[in-house]
């Protein structure tokens, strides 16, 4: 049993003019391993904390906050890897709802623009599209993506454009259906993301990289985008004199 | 292929890649820049005129400025959009870069000739 000290981000829309930070001393139990832990001693001292939770095991991705500067995962984050006071804001460049709670609004509207599924016109068999494991592991490193928001959260081109760049998370699953065998839209796809802010205003900065709490590589999934976009081009050429042939995709 | 990423068809790419293009030109500019200024070391105004009287050396001069002029505008225009919100402001900064740069071609080209 010890004590620590955080800093927390306050702000009820209701009441407040202006955001502030509030300190608490928490007790820490012996049983107490991961920040979110911390987080419900707090929220048993102070019942009007608002922050989402759910899953508390890095499943869910729903008690992603900025710690310490950096964005992660409260129920991942162990705490005696914190320095004190540790400090805890919502995830930035999305609207607060209150506290620890943001707006994803704009975050899931950049993701479903890329039509997060797949798209095939075949009509489907008996049982389920089937894939050879060689196709199944060009998956491997995008479908593990929560959607906590993380990384797109802390992408500056995002924070500067929410509207236009579509952002690391939604580009990560751009590709993850671009990758997918099943799949049968991916000159739409690459289409979608032609127009000038909303994939190429990555300037590789890699901020996406650095929190990711399932350790994914947008930024390597961006580069691959744009490798298909140089064979899109090479096949728009292809065509334009003689017959299709088709795109082959690399697992990451 | 590499032509067909920077026509109309590829409005996102085509600035992308003409970055990285312009900045590769730009790149190679300056080594040969540097290997000729450690190969003839020139001292006075008179050495550095005969250092770009080559027409070779003009070209690739020239080339490097309008590789420069395009390099900045497309910086500059990233910069302005994210850090000028107002339409009216940012427009108005446009402008004058692109006026700011279009002067500075026309003198770095009428320099390069009258030499």
């Amino acid at each position: 049993m010890k004590k620590m000290k955080f800093s927390v981000y306050r702000f009820n829309p209701d009441v407040d003019k202006k955001p502030y930070m509030q300190d608490y001393d928490v007790v820490i139990e012996d049983s107490d391993q991961m920040l979110l832990d911390a987080l419900i001693r707090i929220k048993d001292l102070d019942e009007t904390l608002s922050l989402r939770k759910s899953c508390r095991e890095g499943v869910c991705g729903s008690d992603s906050m900025n710690i310490n500067g950096k964005n992660g995962l409260a129920c991942i984050t162990k705490l005696s890897e914190l320095v004190e006071p540790v400090v805890l804001r919502p995830m930035p460049g999305l609207p607060v709802i209150r506290d620890l709670v943001v707006d994803m609004t704009q975050f899931f509207e950049n993701y479903n623009s890329v039509k997060p599924y797949l798209v095939n016109n075949d009509p489907p068999p008996a049982t389920e599209r089937l894939q050879s494991p060689e196709d199944r592991a060009k998956l491997d490193g995008l479908y593990e993506c929560i959607l906590c928001g993380a990384c797109t959260t802390s992408c500056p081109s995002f924070w500067w454009n929410p509207d236009k760049f579509v952002g690391p998370a939604g580009l990560l699953q751009a590709y993850r259906f671009m990758s997918d065998s099943r799949d049968q839209a991916l000159d739409d796809r690459l289409e979608n993301l032609e127009a000038p802010d909303r994939l190429y205003r990555c300037h590789n900065i890699m901020n996406c990289v650095d929190v990711c709490p399932k350790k994914l590589n947008p930024s390597l999934a961006i580069a691959k985008i744009k490798d298909l976009k140089f064979e899109q081009a090479r096949e728009h050429k292809a065509a334009k004199k003689t017959t299709k042939k088709s795109i082959e995709i690399k697992a990451l | 292929m590499v032509i067909e990423l920077l026509t109309r068809r590829y409005p996102g790419m085509r600035a992308w890649l003409m970055q990285r293009l312009t900045g590769l030109v730009m790149a190679i500019y300056s080594v040969m820049l540097i290997a000729r200024v450690f190969d003839l070391k020139p001292q006075d105004y008179q050495s550095w005129l005969m250092f770009f009287e080559p027409w070779w050396m003009k070209v690739a001069s020239l080339l490097f400025w309008i590789s420069l002029t395009i390099h900045a505008w497309l910086g500059i225009r990233d910069v302005l959009k994210d850090y000028v919100p107002n339409p009216q402001v940012r427009m108005m900064m446009l402008n004058v870069v692109v006026a700011l740069l279009w002067v500075y071609l026309a003198w770095a080209t009428w320099l390069f000739c009258t030499l």
